[in-house]
């Protein structure tokens, strides 16, 4: 395409142009390609960015602890979510099978961090710096294993192939004692460890709750802005590409194959690391969380949030967290509704309606989640005085 | 770069290769322009411009181009237009610019009245329009083109030459003799003809007028260094755009002049279709329009406004109409805000003026124009009540645009303004006509010493062919063209123009021509804006097709009589539109109607629509 004005048989000679500096108050005059891809491009952007990072951190200080494990419990997931939107959202290859992988992460952290020589498998390195890349690592293994059969089956066959894994990995889980611990017993989760200052115990950056908060917050905004890059990168348009038309992306030389594995592997990533992370909050990991619903409720997040958006997983995973502590008050106040399992109608079945009801409600009146409602907010104001 | 040679310059006379050949030395790296290339706007710099100038300049020297040969660019606006300009004059050549739009006869008799050597031709387009009549200009020796796709590898005229060929012999006549260049500019005169306009011919054909280095360097000193064209007087923190064909006398300034002597810097505009966007992207803070451009703008904002949501249609209509009010006041002053509509208006940016700007394209403007046709004073009033200091300027090809301009703080809605310092201007007392007289006066029409003579009198005279009057002894009102002004069978003097504007004002009619010269009344035939016509016929459910059903419906001829009875009521008796016809299709260039510049050639459209304008006078 550049070719078209130099170039050619007799090449003038190279003639200096300009250095594509930004020019003052003028938002939208793109000089370069990296101003047209920026990632904060308005000053409105990068101080709403700012402001919101610096209330995220400010809140450690503020909060309760409950209510800090809560919100890290929520930045853990939104990581999860971040990585399910990049294979559903994104590359758009539906995948059921996001609790496989946040198991598989879930495990090799905790072996890895585990005491030596217990009842359970452990290596005793419980630096988070080693078993954090690695959770991902192996969760991202296991998902380039599965990805060549995202690039035989489309759709519906895709979900089921992938809801398949879900039931294969909880059947395993259950049944291999020495890693898991078995049914009912579980064990200990991944120890967080950082340069040998242990961050699940209170210490020198506040309490227990106020620490795991910060770092869980740090690892979302890494996550968030590594995802966001890929997003607009070369990668992110050929996922863009393929899950628009992948017959039409293989047409203009996106290799199919080649990024589906590679949304596949991204993907598990993210899921292994929140999977990793998510259950040194509680200090235990059992083999029966990782089912259809832990899996359908990352699908919520990025449904409800917003589908192909960080931003919006990020939205979906706080929405719903903060959900639960909500639906957990019913019994109080709606006698009705029972707070034991053993019982009907109980909170958790209340829970599970509640998420279907809210991902046929958004589907239906507003496809593009939380995101959408933002944009639609913005859209009337950025349109102004004009309706379009 | 390679060394640049050491010449004498002090003796040369100053131009604008002078302009920007000093530009590039003192800041080579601040922007002299920006294009639009794959949706990013590229930068070129200063020492760019002057490089490709330069190599321009070399190459037409290797091509054997003599002091007073033409070149004739046939372009939209983009940096090679201007490396094309600069590089002729550098070597003494002679710019005549052909309008994009130009169809092939028309492309035939500039080339061959022109007598030009040499074409920089846009593209395949352009190329095409020039092979089809080359056996019509013996005196073209070579068509080079600036866009490759379509002609290379498929073309095989030896006289075809790709822009890279160009550049590429100009840097080996560069190397092999750096002076050259500089030893033929310095031997420039302000008697040497730098460029060809052509007028736009509303009637016959385009003659080609002839402006000086001398007249050029007037203007400058005029209108731009002056702060004719813009006060106060432009700087390179100033941006344009520049959208209006460049072979025009008003673009040129505002383009290459004011780029060359201010260091304004040029953005173009991708084509005349995407203004709006690249306004928004761009937000000039000079920007210069002919009224068709201000007319669709206002009808836009009108459109957009009806669609809107209600609150945003009742906040937008309340603030529009404070902005009436305002501009009301600002009419009264002149453009100088008063207390109260300061208030008004600082209360009004925060609701609306400033989004609507934003919107527009026009947030930081800081001084806007009109010209080279008359408008309607109520949509001047509009952009000046939004807040956009808006400025009436008058001039033609053949005093190189200095005449008069309104001043900021000093504008007299309804006229043209003051003439310029240094300018001497008179209304013949018999005939009415303005009359001008400068160091801008061209130097004739191109081979037509007969024409010349009918304008410019041995007294240095300028016959402009405008009718005007002196309003309170400082501001010029323009009544009409001379020719176009009809006379009645009542005997009555009507200037159309007038009425045609008061109807042109409203956002639903695009054209309106006045016919009445020897008649008993004066009838118009009137062309429909079809997109605000569409959009308010889609809001009424009012079901159409095409054009031409659109203006056949009984509701849109009510629509227009509301217009046309409105206007009636603000002329005397014998000025008002008795009966209108409508217009069948749009007019157009291509079809003869128009000129290039998007002018109504009344004695075309009234011979080709006769038998509408017989039936609206044999009722």
């Amino acid at each position: 395409m550049s070719g078209t004005r130099a170039g050619g048989p007799s090449a003038a000679p190279a003639i200096p142009t300009g250095r594509s500096r930004r020019v003052r108050g003028r938002p939208l005059l793109h000089t370069s390609y990296a101003q047209d891809m920026a990632l904060l491009d308005t000053r409105a952007k990068r101080v709403s960015a700012a402001a919101l990072v610096l209330l995220a951190l400010a809140l450690s200080a503020v909060l309760t602890d409950p209510a800090l494990e809560v919100l890290a419990a929520a930045y853990v997931l939104a990581i999860g979510a971040i990585g399910l939107n990049i294979v559903t959202g994104y590359a758009g290859q539906v995948s059921l099978g996001h609790a496989f992988f946040v198991a598989i992460g879930a495990y090799t952290a905790a072996a890895l961090s585990g005491p030596p020589g217990g009842d359970t498998l452990g290596y005793g390195i419980t630096e988070i710096w080693v078993w954090l890349p690695a959770a991902g690592l192996a969760a991202a293994a296991a998902g380039v294993l599965v990805a060549p059969l995202a690039t035989r089956l489309r759709g519906l066959y895709l979900a089921i192939v992938t809801l398949g894994l879900v039931f294969l990995g909880e059947h395993v889980f259950k049944e291999w004692q020495e890693l898991t611990g078995g049914v009912g017993v579980g064990r200990e989760a991944a120890v967080p460890t950082l340069l040998g200052v242990r961050l699940d115990q209170d210490g020198a950056f506040g309490t227990r709750e106020q620490q795991l908060y910060l770092l869980m917050l740090v690892l979302l905004v890494v996550f968030a802005v590594a995802a966001r890059n890929l997003a607009r990168s070369r990668v992110g348009r050929a996922f863009a590409a393929i899950r628009d038309r992948d017959i039409a992306a293989a047409v203009i030389g996106v290799p199919l194959t080649r990024y589906k594995v590679l949304a596949f592997g991204v993907s598990s990533f993210y899921a292994g690391c929140a999977g990793a992370l998510l259950f040194t909050l509680s200090g235990y990991v059992e083999p029966g969380s990782f089912n259809l619903l832990l899996s359908v409720q990352f699908i919520a997040m990025v449904l409800i949030g917003g589908v192909a958006t960080v931003s919006g997983a990020i939205a979906g995973a706080l929405f719903l967290s903060l959900l639960q502590p909500l639906t957990r008050a019913l019994p109080a106040l709606v006698p009705v509704i029972s707070g034991d399992t053993t019982q009907t109608p109980n909170v958790f079945q209340v829970e599970t309606v509640l998420y279907g009801l809210l991902i046929v409600l958004f589907l239906i009146f507003e496809p593009r989640g939380l995101f959408g409602l933002w944009i639609r907010v913005r859209n009337y104001w950025k349109s102004w005085p004009f309706s379009y | 770069m390679t060394a640049t040679p050491a010449t004498p310059v002090a003796a040369t006379l100053t131009s604008l290769v002078t302009r920007v050949r000093d530009r590039a030395a003192a800041t080579p790296d601040a922007v002299a322009m920006r294009h639009k290339d794959l949706g990013i706007w590229k930068e070129v710099t200063w020492a760019a411009y002057w490089e490709r100038a330069e190599l321009v300049g070399h190459a037409l020297l290797a091509l054997g181009v003599e002091p007073g040969d033409r070149v004739a660019v046939h372009a939209e606006n983009r940096p090679e237009w201007l490396y094309g300009d600069l590089g002729t004059l550098a070597a003494r050549g002679v710019t005549v610019g052909l309008y994009p739009t130009n169809p092939p006869a028309e492309v035939a008799y500039l080339l061959a009245d022109s007598g030009a050597k040499i074409l920089i031709a846009e593209d395949q387009e352009q190329v095409d329009k020039a092979l089809a009549v080359i056996g019509e200009c013996p005196e073209l020796r070579h068509v080079v083109y600036v866009e490759p796709r379509g002609i290379r590898g498929r073309y095989t005229d030896p006289r075809l030459m790709p822009w890279e060929e160009l550049l590429a012999l100009g840097a080996g006549h560069r190397e092999r003799d750096p002076g050259a260049l500089d030893a033929r500019t310095a031997g420039a005169g302000p008697g040497d003809v730098a460029t060809l306009i052509y007028t736009s011919g509303t009637t016959g054909p385009p003659k080609g007028v002839m402006l000086t280095l001398g007249n050029i360097e007037f203007a400058v000193e005029t209108l731009v260094l002056g702060g004719g064209f813009a006060s106060p007087p432009p700087s390179p923190s100033d941006l344009t755009l520049s959208y209006l064909p460049l072979c025009h006398v008003a673009e040129r300034a505002f383009t290459v002049w004011f780029n060359a002597a201010a260091g304004v810097q040029v953005n173009f505009a991708e084509s005349i279709d995407t203004v709006q966007a690249n306004l928004r992207e761009v937000q000039p803070t000079i920007l210069f329009g002919v009224p068709r451009i201000w007319e669709k703008v206002l009808a836009q904002v009108d459109i957009r406004l009806e669609s809107a949501s209600p609150v945003k249609k009742a906040v937008g209509r309340f603030w529009l109409r404070v902005a009436d009010r305002i501009g009301d006041t600002l009419v009264r002053t002149g453009g100088t805000h008063t207390a109260a509509t300061r208030l008004l208006y600082a209360a009004g940016w925060v609701f609306c003026y400033r989004a609507l700007r934003e919107r527009l394209g026009m947030r930081r403007v800081r001084y806007a124009a009109s010209g080279a046709a008359p408008i309607a004073p109520d949509v001047l009033k509009f952009y000046m009540g939004l807040g956009i200091p808006m400025h009436e300027v008058y001039g033609m090809s053949e005093n190189t645009a200095i005449a008069t301009a309104n001043r900021p703080g000093r504008v007299r809605l309804g006229t043209v303004g003051e003439p310029h310092p240094g300018v001497e201007l008179r209304i013949d007392e018999a005939t009415g006509e303005i009359m001008t007289r400068h160091r801008g006066t061209f130097a004739g029409y191109w081979g037509r010493p007969r024409a010349t003579a009918d304008v410019l009198g041995p007294d240095g005279w300028l016959r402009t062919g405008d009718v005007g009057e002196w309003v309170d002894g400082t501001h010029v009102r323009i009544t009409d063209r001379m020719k176009d002004v009809i006379i009645t069978a009542g005997g009555k003097n009507v200037a159309p123009s007038e009425i045609e504007n008061a109807l042109k004002a409203s956002p639903y009619v695009k054209e309106a021509v006045v016919i009445g010269d020897r008649r008993p009344y004066l009838v118009a035939l009137i062309g429909i804006e079809p997109d605000t016509v569409g959009e308010w016929a889609r809001r009424r459910r009012i079901p159409y097709t095409t054009y031409r059903d659109l203006s056949g419906k009984p509701e849109t001829r009510a629509l227009v009589q509301g217009v046309v009875d409105e206007v009636n009521t603000r002329f005397a008796r014998a000025e008002q539109i008795k009966r209108f016809a409508f217009l069948p299709k749009e007019l157009d260039h291509q079809d003869g109607e128009l000129t290039a510049t998007q002018k109504v050639k009344r004695g075309a459209v009234a011979e080709l629509f006769e038998d509408l304008v017989e039936g609206m006078y044999a009722r």
